[in-house]
Protein backbone atom coordinates (compact mmCIF):
# COMPACT_ATOMS: atom_id res chain seq x y z
CA UNK A 1 0.00 0.00 0.00
CA UNK A 2 1.27 3.48 -1.01
CA UNK A 3 1.28 5.64 2.04
CA UNK A 4 2.44 8.89 0.35
CA UNK A 5 1.39 12.40 0.50
CA UNK A 6 -1.04 13.37 -1.81
CA UNK A 7 0.41 16.29 -4.04
CA UNK A 8 -1.07 19.33 -4.79
CA UNK A 9 -3.55 18.16 -7.64
CA UNK A 10 -4.20 15.19 -5.98
CA UNK A 11 -5.30 17.26 -2.73
CA UNK A 12 -7.04 19.83 -4.60
CA UNK A 13 -9.27 17.03 -6.15
CA UNK A 14 -9.90 15.18 -3.46
CA UNK A 15 -11.44 18.32 -1.82
CA UNK A 16 -13.27 19.10 -4.75
CA UNK A 17 -14.63 15.65 -4.90
CA UNK A 18 -15.65 15.74 -1.22
CA UNK A 19 -17.37 18.79 -1.20
CA UNK A 20 -18.90 17.82 -4.46
CA UNK A 21 -20.41 14.45 -2.30
CA UNK A 22 -21.27 16.93 0.38
CA UNK A 23 -23.24 19.56 -1.69
CA UNK A 24 -24.72 17.51 -4.67
CA UNK A 25 -24.38 13.67 -3.68
CA UNK A 26 -21.85 13.55 -6.54
CA UNK A 27 -20.25 9.63 -6.48
CA UNK A 28 -16.29 9.44 -5.34
CA UNK A 29 -14.77 6.97 -7.24
CA UNK A 30 -12.11 4.01 -6.00
CA UNK A 31 -10.06 2.13 -7.34
CA UNK A 32 -11.05 -1.47 -6.84
CA UNK A 33 -7.20 -2.79 -6.67
CA UNK A 34 -5.96 -0.72 -4.08
CA UNK A 35 -8.99 1.49 -2.49
CA UNK A 36 -7.07 4.82 -3.67
CA UNK A 37 -9.07 7.57 -4.62
CA UNK A 38 -10.01 7.66 -8.37
CA UNK A 39 -11.62 10.88 -9.42
CA UNK A 40 -15.18 12.16 -9.17
CA UNK A 41 -18.48 11.23 -11.53
CA UNK A 42 -21.27 13.23 -12.22
CA UNK A 43 -23.76 10.40 -13.11
CA UNK A 44 -26.11 11.63 -15.41
CA UNK A 45 -29.76 10.37 -14.96
CA UNK A 46 -31.60 7.97 -17.47
CA UNK A 47 -34.62 10.06 -18.08
CA UNK A 48 -32.51 12.90 -19.08
CA UNK A 49 -30.53 10.93 -21.56
CA UNK A 50 -34.71 8.81 -22.80
CA UNK A 51 -35.85 12.14 -23.05
CA UNK A 52 -33.09 12.85 -25.55
CA UNK A 53 -32.90 9.77 -27.63
CA UNK A 54 -37.33 10.13 -27.95
CA UNK A 55 -37.21 13.56 -29.39
CA UNK A 56 -34.49 12.76 -31.81
CA UNK A 57 -36.47 14.25 -34.83
CA UNK A 58 -36.57 12.60 -38.05
CA UNK A 59 -33.88 13.56 -40.43
CA UNK A 60 -33.99 14.05 -44.01
CA UNK B 1 -42.54 -22.67 -31.66
CA UNK B 2 -42.04 -24.04 -28.30
CA UNK B 3 -39.85 -26.88 -28.83
CA UNK B 4 -38.06 -24.03 -31.17
CA UNK B 5 -37.73 -22.21 -27.75
CA UNK B 6 -37.14 -24.90 -25.73
CA UNK B 7 -34.07 -25.90 -27.97
CA UNK B 8 -32.99 -22.08 -27.54
CA UNK B 9 -33.12 -22.55 -23.89
CA UNK B 10 -31.41 -25.56 -23.25
CA UNK B 11 -28.37 -24.44 -25.75
CA UNK B 12 -28.19 -21.02 -23.80
CA UNK B 13 -28.51 -22.88 -20.26
CA UNK B 14 -24.82 -24.08 -20.10
CA UNK B 15 -23.74 -20.34 -21.19
CA UNK B 16 -25.98 -19.00 -18.10
CA UNK B 17 -24.35 -21.25 -16.14
CA UNK B 18 -20.94 -20.72 -16.96
CA UNK B 19 -21.81 -16.58 -17.23
CA UNK B 20 -24.07 -16.11 -13.80
CA UNK B 21 -22.76 -19.04 -11.65
CA UNK B 22 -18.96 -19.04 -12.00
CA UNK B 23 -19.05 -14.90 -11.68
CA UNK B 24 -17.36 -14.11 -14.65
CA UNK B 25 -16.98 -10.62 -15.70
CA UNK B 26 -19.31 -8.88 -18.22
CA UNK B 27 -18.42 -9.11 -21.67
CA UNK B 28 -18.55 -5.00 -21.97
CA UNK B 29 -16.65 -3.53 -18.69
CA UNK B 30 -16.62 0.23 -18.74
CA UNK B 31 -13.72 2.14 -19.01
CA UNK B 32 -11.96 4.46 -16.87
CA UNK B 33 -13.09 7.67 -18.27
CA UNK B 34 -12.50 10.83 -16.70
CA UNK B 35 -15.15 13.02 -14.79
CA UNK B 36 -17.75 15.28 -16.69
CA UNK B 37 -17.03 18.85 -16.30
CA UNK B 38 -19.50 21.12 -14.78
CA UNK B 39 -19.59 23.55 -17.53
CA UNK B 40 -19.13 23.44 -21.36
CA UNK B 41 -17.71 25.63 -24.02
CA UNK B 42 -18.86 25.04 -27.79
CA UNK B 43 -17.61 21.62 -29.09
CA UNK B 44 -14.26 22.36 -31.27
CA UNK B 45 -13.86 18.34 -31.98
CA UNK B 46 -15.40 15.08 -31.69
CA UNK B 47 -13.30 12.01 -30.73
CA UNK B 48 -13.87 8.69 -31.92
CA UNK B 49 -13.01 5.32 -30.40
CA UNK B 50 -11.40 3.28 -32.79
CA UNK B 51 -14.61 0.50 -32.77
CA UNK B 52 -17.02 3.12 -32.62
CA UNK B 53 -15.62 4.57 -36.04
CA UNK B 54 -15.24 1.03 -37.42
CA UNK B 55 -18.66 0.23 -36.49
CA UNK B 56 -20.20 3.30 -38.51
CA UNK B 57 -18.42 2.46 -41.79
CA UNK B 58 -19.02 -1.58 -41.51
CA UNK B 59 -22.85 -1.45 -40.71
CA UNK B 60 -23.39 1.68 -43.10
CA UNK B 61 -21.46 -0.69 -46.07
CA UNK B 62 -23.81 -3.76 -44.48
CA UNK B 63 -26.92 -1.71 -44.67
CA UNK B 64 -26.00 -0.65 -48.15
CA UNK B 65 -25.70 -4.25 -49.56
CA UNK B 66 -29.25 -5.36 -47.68
CA UNK B 67 -32.43 -5.25 -49.24
CA UNK B 68 -33.24 -2.09 -47.94
CA UNK B 69 -29.87 -0.56 -49.07
CA UNK B 70 -31.31 2.63 -50.83
CA UNK B 71 -33.43 3.73 -47.19
CA UNK B 72 -31.27 6.63 -45.34
CA UNK B 73 -29.71 4.55 -41.77
CA UNK B 74 -28.40 6.35 -38.82
CA UNK B 75 -27.13 5.51 -35.33
CA UNK B 76 -27.53 7.68 -31.64
CA UNK B 77 -24.13 8.19 -30.75
CA UNK B 78 -23.69 8.52 -26.58
CA UNK B 79 -20.74 8.99 -24.79
CA UNK B 80 -18.55 11.37 -22.71
CA UNK B 81 -19.24 15.31 -22.74
CA UNK B 82 -15.37 17.14 -22.05
CA UNK B 83 -14.88 21.02 -21.54
CA UNK B 84 -14.39 21.37 -25.31
CA UNK B 85 -15.02 18.46 -27.11
CA UNK B 86 -16.69 14.59 -26.91
CA UNK B 87 -16.07 11.60 -26.80
CA UNK B 88 -17.92 8.81 -28.44
CA UNK B 89 -18.09 5.61 -26.64
CA UNK B 90 -21.15 3.89 -27.90
CA UNK B 91 -23.47 3.35 -31.07
CA UNK B 92 -27.38 2.93 -30.77
CA UNK B 93 -28.31 1.26 -34.00
CA UNK B 94 -31.48 2.61 -36.18
CA UNK B 95 -33.17 -0.56 -36.10
CA UNK B 96 -35.01 -2.55 -37.87
CA UNK B 97 -38.07 -1.11 -37.34
CA UNK B 98 -37.51 2.40 -38.11
CA UNK B 99 -39.53 4.88 -40.07
CA UNK B 100 -37.05 5.28 -43.36
CA UNK B 101 -37.08 5.75 -46.80
CA UNK B 102 -34.48 7.46 -49.83
CA UNK B 103 -35.64 11.18 -48.46
CA UNK B 104 -36.14 10.65 -44.47
CA UNK B 105 -34.96 8.14 -41.19
CA UNK B 106 -36.70 8.03 -38.08
CA UNK B 107 -35.14 5.51 -35.85
CA UNK B 108 -36.90 3.48 -33.34
CA UNK B 109 -37.06 5.15 -30.36
CA UNK B 110 -38.18 2.73 -27.81
CA UNK B 111 -35.55 0.49 -29.00
CA UNK B 112 -32.83 3.31 -28.47
CA UNK B 113 -34.32 3.79 -25.33
CA UNK B 114 -34.18 0.59 -23.60
CA UNK B 115 -30.46 0.15 -25.30
CA UNK B 116 -29.24 3.26 -23.28
CA UNK B 117 -30.35 2.04 -20.32
CA UNK B 118 -28.89 -1.13 -20.52
CA UNK B 119 -25.54 0.43 -21.85
CA UNK B 120 -25.60 3.02 -19.10
CA UNK B 121 -25.94 0.18 -16.34
CA UNK B 122 -22.32 0.06 -16.89
CA UNK B 123 -21.28 3.47 -17.03
CA UNK B 124 -24.06 6.40 -16.16
CA UNK B 125 -21.57 9.49 -17.50
CA UNK B 126 -22.69 8.25 -20.93
CA UNK B 127 -24.82 10.86 -22.20
CA UNK B 128 -26.95 11.88 -25.72
CA UNK B 129 -24.28 13.24 -27.99
CA UNK B 130 -25.53 13.14 -31.24
CA UNK B 131 -26.51 11.77 -34.28
CA UNK B 132 -24.95 10.03 -37.67
CA UNK B 133 -27.26 9.80 -40.67
CA UNK B 134 -26.73 9.09 -43.85
CA UNK B 135 -27.71 10.60 -47.46
CA UNK B 136 -28.19 8.26 -50.26
CA UNK B 137 -27.14 11.28 -52.92
CA UNK B 138 -23.79 13.14 -52.21
CA UNK B 139 -25.01 16.10 -49.67
CA UNK B 140 -22.58 15.88 -47.30
CA UNK B 141 -23.82 18.33 -45.25
CA UNK B 142 -26.79 17.87 -43.22
CA UNK B 143 -30.21 19.67 -45.14
CA UNK B 144 -32.99 22.46 -44.30
CA UNK B 145 -35.31 19.78 -43.09
CA UNK B 146 -32.63 18.66 -40.61
CA UNK B 147 -31.29 21.82 -39.49
CA UNK B 148 -35.30 22.65 -38.92
CA UNK B 149 -35.21 19.91 -36.13
CA UNK B 150 -31.90 19.55 -34.54
CA UNK B 151 -31.81 23.16 -34.05
CA UNK B 152 -34.41 23.12 -31.80
CA UNK B 153 -33.39 19.42 -30.31
CA UNK B 154 -30.26 19.94 -29.36
CA UNK B 155 -30.91 22.76 -26.37
CA UNK B 156 -31.94 19.72 -24.41
CA UNK B 157 -27.94 18.20 -24.81
CA UNK B 158 -24.88 18.84 -22.74
CA UNK B 159 -23.79 22.56 -23.37
CA UNK B 160 -26.93 23.11 -25.68
CA UNK B 161 -24.38 21.55 -28.39
CA UNK B 162 -24.71 18.59 -30.48
CA UNK B 163 -22.81 16.46 -33.16
CA UNK B 164 -24.26 15.53 -36.70
CA UNK B 165 -22.40 13.31 -39.04
CA UNK B 166 -23.48 12.71 -42.59
CA UNK B 167 -22.97 9.31 -43.82
CA UNK B 168 -22.56 9.40 -48.30
CA UNK B 169 -21.80 7.00 -50.38
CA UNK B 170 -18.73 8.34 -52.60
CA UNK B 171 -15.64 7.45 -54.47
CA UNK B 172 -13.22 9.48 -52.55
CA UNK B 173 -9.32 9.18 -52.04
CA UNK B 174 -9.31 7.71 -48.16
CA UNK B 175 -6.40 9.63 -47.77
CA UNK B 176 -6.05 13.79 -46.76
CA UNK B 177 -9.57 15.56 -46.90
CA UNK B 178 -10.57 17.99 -44.61
CA UNK B 179 -10.20 17.51 -40.78
CA UNK B 180 -13.90 17.01 -40.55
CA UNK B 181 -14.54 14.47 -42.80
CA UNK B 182 -13.98 10.33 -42.43
CA UNK B 183 -13.57 8.11 -45.40
CA UNK B 184 -13.22 4.81 -45.73
CA UNK B 185 -14.03 2.17 -48.92
CA UNK B 186 -15.64 4.61 -50.68
CA UNK B 187 -17.81 5.80 -47.73
CA UNK B 188 -17.58 9.09 -45.95
CA UNK B 189 -18.59 10.75 -43.07
CA UNK B 190 -18.84 14.62 -42.63
CA UNK B 191 -18.95 15.73 -39.15
CA UNK B 192 -20.54 18.77 -38.04
CA UNK B 193 -21.73 21.11 -34.70
CA UNK B 194 -24.42 22.66 -34.32
CA UNK B 195 -25.52 24.58 -30.74
CA UNK B 196 -28.42 26.30 -29.65
CA UNK B 197 -29.05 29.38 -31.18
CA UNK B 198 -26.89 28.72 -34.19
CA UNK B 199 -27.86 29.44 -37.60
CA UNK B 200 -25.86 26.87 -39.38
CA UNK B 201 -23.75 23.83 -38.67
CA UNK B 202 -20.19 23.90 -38.37
CA UNK B 203 -17.62 21.20 -39.60
CA UNK B 204 -16.44 19.67 -36.25
CA UNK B 205 -12.96 17.92 -36.62
CA UNK B 206 -12.42 14.49 -36.08
CA UNK B 207 -10.21 12.18 -34.30
CA UNK B 208 -10.10 8.27 -33.49
CA UNK B 209 -8.57 6.81 -30.85
CA UNK B 210 -7.60 3.49 -29.08
CA UNK B 211 -11.29 2.45 -27.64
CA UNK B 212 -14.32 -0.30 -27.83
CA UNK B 213 -18.31 0.67 -28.72
CA UNK B 214 -19.58 0.20 -25.61
CA UNK B 215 -23.26 -1.03 -27.12
CA UNK B 216 -21.30 -2.66 -29.99
CA UNK B 217 -22.25 -6.48 -27.85
CA UNK B 218 -26.31 -5.62 -28.38
CA UNK B 219 -25.83 -5.39 -32.00
CA UNK B 220 -26.28 -8.91 -32.43
CA UNK B 221 -29.45 -8.42 -30.34
CA UNK B 222 -30.87 -5.76 -31.73
CA UNK B 223 -34.43 -7.53 -32.92
CA UNK B 224 -34.55 -9.13 -29.59
CA UNK B 225 -34.27 -5.43 -28.17
CA UNK B 226 -37.11 -3.80 -30.73
CA UNK B 227 -39.18 -6.87 -30.32
CA UNK B 228 -39.30 -6.85 -26.23
CA UNK B 229 -38.33 -2.85 -25.85
CA UNK B 230 -42.02 -1.65 -24.93
CA UNK B 231 -42.37 -4.69 -21.43
CA UNK B 232 -39.02 -4.57 -20.38
CA UNK B 233 -38.96 -0.43 -20.44
CA UNK B 234 -41.95 -0.61 -18.40
CA UNK B 235 -40.26 -3.17 -16.24
CA UNK B 236 -36.92 -0.57 -15.64
CA UNK B 237 -39.31 2.27 -14.88
CA UNK B 238 -41.19 -0.05 -12.13
CA UNK B 239 -38.48 -2.46 -10.66
CA UNK B 240 -35.05 -0.37 -10.34
CA UNK B 241 -33.02 -3.51 -9.78
CA UNK B 242 -33.41 -5.17 -12.96
CA UNK B 243 -29.98 -5.61 -14.78
CA UNK B 244 -29.17 -6.62 -18.59
CA UNK B 245 -26.51 -8.99 -19.97
CA UNK B 246 -25.82 -10.02 -23.25
CA UNK B 247 -24.71 -14.14 -23.26
CA UNK B 248 -23.34 -15.77 -26.82
CA UNK B 249 -22.12 -18.69 -28.03
CA UNK B 250 -21.73 -19.77 -31.07
CA UNK B 251 -25.29 -20.51 -32.54
CA UNK B 252 -25.90 -16.64 -31.63
CA UNK B 253 -26.45 -14.06 -28.84
CA UNK B 254 -29.06 -13.60 -26.18
CA UNK B 255 -30.28 -11.09 -24.13
CA UNK B 256 -30.11 -12.23 -20.52
CA UNK B 257 -32.78 -9.87 -17.76
CA UNK B 258 -32.36 -10.54 -14.34
CA UNK B 259 -34.46 -9.43 -11.69
CA UNK B 260 -33.14 -10.11 -8.08
CA UNK B 261 -35.76 -11.54 -5.72
CA UNK B 262 -35.91 -11.21 -1.63
CA UNK B 263 -34.52 -14.24 -1.08
CA UNK B 264 -30.53 -14.38 -0.43
CA UNK B 265 -28.75 -15.76 -3.90
CA UNK B 266 -31.96 -15.89 -5.91
CA UNK B 267 -33.38 -14.21 -9.03
CA UNK B 268 -35.98 -14.40 -11.75
CA UNK B 269 -34.09 -14.19 -15.02
CA UNK B 270 -35.54 -14.46 -18.77
CA UNK B 271 -33.42 -15.16 -21.48
CA UNK B 272 -34.46 -13.38 -25.13
CA UNK B 273 -33.42 -14.69 -28.18
CA UNK B 274 -35.23 -13.20 -31.42
CA UNK B 275 -38.89 -12.94 -30.39
CA UNK B 276 -38.90 -15.94 -28.17
CA UNK B 277 -38.30 -15.95 -23.97
CA UNK B 278 -37.12 -18.55 -22.10
CA UNK B 279 -37.38 -18.54 -18.04
CA UNK B 280 -35.48 -19.46 -14.99
CA UNK B 281 -35.71 -19.07 -11.34
CA UNK B 282 -31.88 -19.42 -9.69
CA UNK B 283 -31.61 -20.36 -6.39
CA UNK B 284 -28.13 -20.43 -5.31
CA UNK B 285 -26.15 -22.27 -8.11
CA UNK B 286 -29.40 -23.83 -9.17
CA UNK B 287 -31.59 -23.14 -12.06
CA UNK B 288 -34.83 -24.22 -12.50
CA UNK B 289 -36.61 -23.89 -15.95
CA UNK B 290 -40.43 -21.96 -15.81
CA UNK B 291 -43.06 -22.38 -17.63
CA UNK B 292 -44.34 -19.35 -18.30
CA UNK B 293 -48.48 -18.71 -17.97
CA UNK B 294 -48.84 -15.66 -20.78
CA UNK B 295 -47.43 -14.50 -23.57
CA UNK B 296 -47.16 -10.63 -22.54
CA UNK B 297 -43.35 -10.26 -21.22
CA UNK B 298 -44.66 -8.39 -18.18
CA UNK B 299 -47.62 -9.33 -17.13
CA UNK B 300 -45.76 -12.59 -16.70
CA UNK B 301 -43.50 -11.22 -14.63
CA UNK B 302 -45.39 -10.28 -12.15
CA UNK B 303 -47.58 -13.12 -12.24
CA UNK B 304 -44.44 -14.97 -11.62
CA UNK B 305 -43.66 -12.94 -8.50
CA UNK B 306 -47.04 -13.05 -7.10
CA UNK B 307 -46.75 -16.78 -7.57
CA UNK B 308 -43.05 -16.76 -6.06
CA UNK B 309 -44.44 -14.16 -3.24
CA UNK B 310 -47.21 -16.95 -1.88
CA UNK B 311 -44.89 -19.70 -1.94
CA UNK B 312 -45.85 -21.50 -4.95
CA UNK B 313 -42.94 -24.58 -5.52
CA UNK B 314 -44.78 -26.26 -8.83
CA UNK B 315 -42.71 -24.40 -11.85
Amino acid sequence: MDFRPLNDTERRQLISALRGNVESDAAILMDRRNTSFAGTAEEVTDDEVISAIKSVPCHY
Amino acid sequence: MFQGLVSTANRLYGTLQRTFLRGRPALVEAPQLPALPRSFKRLERVVLTAEVSRTLFEEYAAHRASQRGEEEIGWVLLGVREVDHAIVLATLPAGAQRSAGVAHVQFNKNAQALASRIVRQWDKRLVMLGIVHTHPGNLRHPSDGDFHGDSAWVGQLRGGDGIFAIGTAEAVSDHGGPPHVQTMNGLTLCWYGLKQGDDNYRPLPVEVTKGVDLALPLHPVWETIEAFANPLERLCVQQAGMTFQVVGDAAGSALVVCLKLAEPGAALRIVLKDRQAAWYWQRGEELHGISPSCEQLDRNVYLLLADLAAGGKDH
